[in-house]
């Protein structure tokens, strides 16, 4: 594969960029929209050249919305604040969870194992309305109503499957030997799948990890139905942009820009695992 | 591997799988009782705005289905759009893989730009695709009147709803497809690619049949948690379309969401539900079987 | 507060000096407008005080669910005025519009006492009421000891009064003898033409004064305005919310209704007459030759939006989603006119149908006594006053609020023609769907029918035989037809 011919190299590039135009676009839009006032983006046609304003980020960012009618209070930091928090809670709980069993599913074949992580999975099938609705009548009997601990039991739904699925994957894919190798040098159970399996199955927790935690900060429905106003998250906080006088346009874009953020970052973080990996298949061989 | 003799490991290899795969389990299965509390719903006729008069009907919620063209028209439209867009993202999410598959600290860089449509929550996306798709202020109406689309009216015309709603789950959701794929692609040993590379085999040869098989659990698990998804797609179309124009887009969801929180039709909603869930109980099933299959026959070879 | 305020206030409340006066007077003592509202309200707080046990429910908290709406923002504004008149504190959960609905539902559905009060609109208490989940506030309005004696309930608008008023039994007339009052209004908004002077202008075209007229008249704006202009914006979306507004208003004018209702309580679609028939062709004629090109995605939002920001010349929707594209950082702020309008040439006054933000109680609250004392603050003279002279609460269902002269220059100022349209409609403003269970299934499909026939999928003839032939079967089977 080293020696690709220039027309080859040629085209991969123009396929390359041609993927990045198309998914980068959108969002390189909605980045320039944050910096400007609804009445800029509301022209016909839209226009490349804008004068730059941080209104929108000062609004968010103080929580101060100056209107016509005066200053309203918006409190989208705080839905930052309950993203992240739920987000990054609900996905350390079920890698807690989900990995170890993601663990004994791979390597122990054990009576009912098979249906045990069929049912795991089909939670994350169960249509959210079907649920959710008789659940918030039991939240509020258990007194789960309207708390975070309620809400990131409900987020396992999201997480858990996820992450137990494609972290599987990866555990069968390491090569028994290796760990056989270490038990037999008289290590314990535990030790072997800290020290062997783990990192070996690192990528692909990191992904599972990532993957979860986009789709539990993406979620607004669990929140919305379970919890009130001081516990939802950023997703439900961009929607108050969508007012009766109007779409403010540019704080949502904004909104998307900030909310994007944290989750980037966490990426950018975890980028060493996530693509470089290390190179399972020199072991496997 | 498990019939291995212990080594000074004591706790009893025959409950340790359980208790490793139980507080799993335990977490989700509080969420099956207000599963079956809907399963009960479904067998009721159950309105919010009429109390007098719910009772159970059994199984008439689910037989009227039958002889209901607006049912019909919302199972075809579902399993359509989770076919053109599961099937769709699958190839381009393979596509671009395959083209980031090289390990260069570009490569990797653009693979982590792709994830920021997924990060972005389907609903606000959709809100900015509606923006950008707008004949006046839209910028991609704009571009499309440029290159001669004067009057393409993109999600309020039937003929293009599906296109341009496929369009936007496309955009959000190949790069979990792509980011899957990649991450196996690279976990691939080198040898069987060097070999041939060696030998001189044909590309195409060396892609399906050696890269495709070796890749197909992974694709597997990324087409599965895929269409399960898109199967019960709502935000995306909800936002765009609300389902319109004229029945093109009432998918499962739409339809369950509008007859529970508009109808408070909670009985026809619950039955829609369940079939919903069965149709994906059904697909997942096939999807883990071939999934197994896969996996011993992959552990043989090894 | 210094003394010269009080003072001032003082003379207000004796009725030495005029409202404005009295505003004018607090100005020159170098205090905001706004402020200045707030210790009006204040004053005539501790007048209200002196005949009516304000402090009766004294440290109690109730909690409520507000829509995220200038309504909201007015009350919220003002309420500081509320918690000193009674000692009692208030908490609120804010939602966006988007999904406020969903909340309520989901809240009340599952009988949550979370909420004591919450916003709604009146349509939603067709099924909220049925449901149980609200109270018959009959019992709180008639009751001297616990309402004060200056609520006036008579001042309400009777028309909205009466909407807001259902007896539960499906197609029985709203505001009958037998009614229960499901919740009170707040605000309303009337459905009638708010337009582009400049661009009526620049067309040469004139008000319309019926549905022909506006048809004409939409057409030539979007020919000759020019600039992808469109002549007239109405909502489209596959939703309830694309029959009510200018849709239902017109379709009233010409005496034709939903459904109709037996003299045995059955209840039969009545949209598929002659004469619907004629006003539905001339509806769909009307959007495919001069409304927005993506029409079927069009709600409230874009509606406004486009005319906010010159996309399109005029709307026929609701008046404040006009009012509120006349202000803020829109690009036609100050540009924009208002009118009533009147569909039918033979009608005798314009018969807007309306949406009624409304307060209701919930019937899971612990402390409805307490509860009912917010209720009748926010939906009391002096807030209301409050709320449209200096936020943006309008329209207002107190008359008196619309006798209010600093209302009414305030209107006139800025917002041309407002106050007129208002006078002209608001005698026939009310709610002109039959009240009854299916009421969100019906308009969904209405709409979508609709939608099928701007699309030319569907001729309209026979696309209101099937939509009557299927709502008739739906009624059946909900035991209703």
């Amino acid at each position: 594969m080293e020696h690709t011919s220039l027309l080859e190299r040629v085209l991969r590039g123009i396929a390359l960029t041609l993927v990045v135009v198309f998914f980068m676009f959108p969002i390189v839009w909605i980045f320039m929209m944050s910096f400007q006032t609804n009445e800029m983006i509301l022209r016909i046609p839209p226009q490349l050249v804008f004068e730059p304003t941080l209104a929108n980020y000062t609004a968010l960012i103080t929580g101060k919305l100056q209107t016509a009618a005066g200053t309203l209070d918006i409190a989208f930091m705080r839905n930052l604040w309950n993203s992240i928090f739920l987000s990054v809670t609900s996905v350390a709980v079920a890698l807690l969870l989900g990995v170890p069993a993601a663990y004994a599913f791979a390597r122990h074949k054990f009576r009912g194992s098979e249906d045990i992580a069929f049912t795991l999975l089909s939670f994350r099938f169960a249509p959210a309305l079907l649920v959710l609705l008789p659940l918030t009548l039991y939240f509020q009997k258990l007194g789960l109503a309207n708390t975070y601990f309620g809400l990131i039991w409900v987020y396992q739904l999201i997480c858990l499957p996820l992450i137990l699925w494609i972290v599987r994957g990866y555990f069968e894919d390491i090569p028994a030997d290796i760990e056989y190798a270490y038990r037999i040098a008289g290590h314990s159970w535990f030790a072997t799948f800290r020290k062997i399996a783990l990192p070996l199955a690192g990528p692909g927790i990191a992904a599972a990890g990532l993957l979860a935690f986009i789709f539990a900060w993406n979620n607004f429905v669990f929140a919305l139905v379970l919890a009130s106003a001081d516990k939802q998250p950023v997703t439900v906080g961009a929607l108050a942009f969508i007012t009766s006088s109007g779409i403010q346009y540019g704080q949502i874009s904004a909104a998307i820009v900030l909310s994007i953020t944290p989750t980037l970052a966490l990426a950018l973080y975890a980028q060493r695992y996530l693509v470089e990996g290390l190179s399972l298949g020199a072991v496997k061989g | 591997m498990h019939r291995a003799k212990p080594s000074g490991f004591r706790i009893s290899k025959r409950v340790l799988p359980y208790l490793l795969s139980l507080p799993a389990l335990l977490v989700c299965i509080g969420i099956l009782i207000p599963f079956l509390t809907s399963v009960v719903y479904s067998f009721q006729r159950y309105r919010l705005s009429q109390p007098w008069a719910r009772q159970f009907n059994w199984g008439d919620n689910y037989i009227s289905f039958f002889t209901d063209p607006k049912f019909w028209n919302t199972l075809e439209i579902s399993l359509l759009y989770a076919g053109i867009t599961v099937g769709l993202e699958l190839l381009l999410g393979l596509g671009i893989a395959m083209l980031l598959q090289k390990r260069s600290s570009l490569n990797n860089f653009i693979s982590i730009m792709l994830l920021m449509p997924l990060m972005t929550a389907p609903a606000l996306a959709a809100l900015m695709w509606k923006l950008m798709t707008n004949p006046g202020f839209g910028v991609l109406s704009y571009l499309a009147s440029l290159i001669g689309l004067q009057d393409f009216r993109w999600a309020s015309s039937p003929s293009t709803a599906l296109l341009t709603v496929v369009l936007v789950d496309i955009w959000v959701y190949t790069p979990f497809i792509m980011i899957l794929l990649l991450a196996g692609l690279r976990s691939l040993p080198t040898q069987p690619f060097e070999a041939a590379a060696l030998d001189g085999v044909p590309r195409s040869f060396v892609f399906f049949r050696i890269t495709l098989p070796m890749l197909t659990p992974y694709i597997l698990t990324a087409t599965l948690f895929r269409l399960l998804d898109s199967i019960q797609q709502f935000d995306i179309i909800y936002a765009m379309t609300q389902g319109g124009p004229g029945d093109t887009l009432t998918v499962f969801q739409v339809e369950a969401y509008l007859n529970f929180f508009q109808s408070t039709n909670v009985g026809r909603s619950a039955a829609l539900m369940i079939i919903l869930w069965a149709i994906t109980y059904f697909l997942s099933n096939i999807f883990i079987k071939n999934w197994l299959r896969l996996r011993e026959r992959a552990r043989g070879q090894a | 507060m210094h003394e010269k305020e009080k003072d001032l206030l003082d003379a207000f409340l004796r009725g030495q000096v005029d409202r404005r006066g009295l505003i004018k007077g607090l100005g020159a003592m170098g205090l905001a407008a706004s402020t200045a509202g707030v210790l009006l309200n204040l004053g005539q707080t501790r007048a209200l005080a002196a005949d009516f046990d304000w402090q009766a429910h004294k440290g109690k908290t109730i909690k409520l669910l507000l829509n995220k709406h200038p309504y909201a923002d007015a009350m919220i504004a003002d309420l500081d005025n509320f918690k000193q008149l009674t000692g009692m504190n208030v908490t609120y959960d804010v939602f966006p519009e988007d999904v406020y609905f969903d909340k309520v539902t989901a809240a009340l559905s599952a009988s949550s006492p979370e909420y004591d009060a919450f916003m709604t609109g009146a349509y939603m208490t067709w099924t909220y009421g049925p449901a149980g989940w609200i109270t018959d506030l009959n019992e709180w309005i008639k009751d001297p000891a616990k309402t004060n004696p200056k609520y006036a309930w008579d001042d309400f608008l009777p028309g909205v009064r009466n909407s807001c008023a259902w007896n539960g039994k499906p197609g029985g007339a709203l505001g009958s003898e037998d009614a229960k009052q499901w919740c009170i209004p707040w605000g309303f908004e009337q459905n009638n033409i708010t337009y582009n002077k400049a661009m009526f202008d620049k067309a040469g075209v004139k008000l319309p004064g019926n549905m022909d007229e506006l048809v004409a008249a939409a057409a030539k704006l979007t020919k000759d305005v020019g600039g992808g202009v469109y002549g007239i914006g109405v909502r489209g979306s596959r939703s309830w919310a694309t029959i009510h507004p200018g849709f239902l208003s017109a379709y009233a004018n010409f005496d034709q209704k939903d459904l109709n209702v037996s003299a045995d309580g059955k209840l039969s679609a009545a949209m598929a007459t002659a004469e619907s028939k004629a006003f539905h062709k001339q509806w769909v004629q009307m959007i495919q030759e001069s409304g927005p090109k993506d029409w079927s995605t069009y709600t409230w939002y874009q509606v406004g939006t486009d005319l906010g920001a010159g996309a399109s010349a005029m709307i026929f929707d609701a008046d404040i989603l006009g009012y509120f594209m006349n202000g803020g950082s829109n690009k036609m702020a100050g540009q924009l006119a208002f009118s009533a309008f009147k569909a039918n040439p033979a009608a005798k006054a314009p018969t807007p149908n309306i949406w009624i933000w409304s307060l209701s109680m919930s019937n899971f609250s612990k402390d409805k006594d307490a509860t009912w004392y917010f209720m009748q603050w926010a939906s009391g003279l002096d807030h209301c006053l409050f709320g449209a002279t200096k936020m943006d609460f309008v329209n207002p269902v107190r008359q008196a609020v619309w006798k209010d002269e600093m209302f009414r220059e305030k209107l006139n100022k800025s917002y041309p023609g407002y106050v007129d349209m208002f006078d002209a409609s608001a005698p026939g403003a009310s709610i002109k769907f039959t009240a009854q269970p299916l009421f969100f299934d019906l308009t969904t499909e209405w709409a979508a029918t609709l939608q099928k026939m701007v699309a030319k999928e569907v001729p309209v003839d026979e696309g209101l035989d099937k939509l009557a032939e299927s709502i008739n079967g739906q009624l059946k089977e909900a035991g209703l037809g």
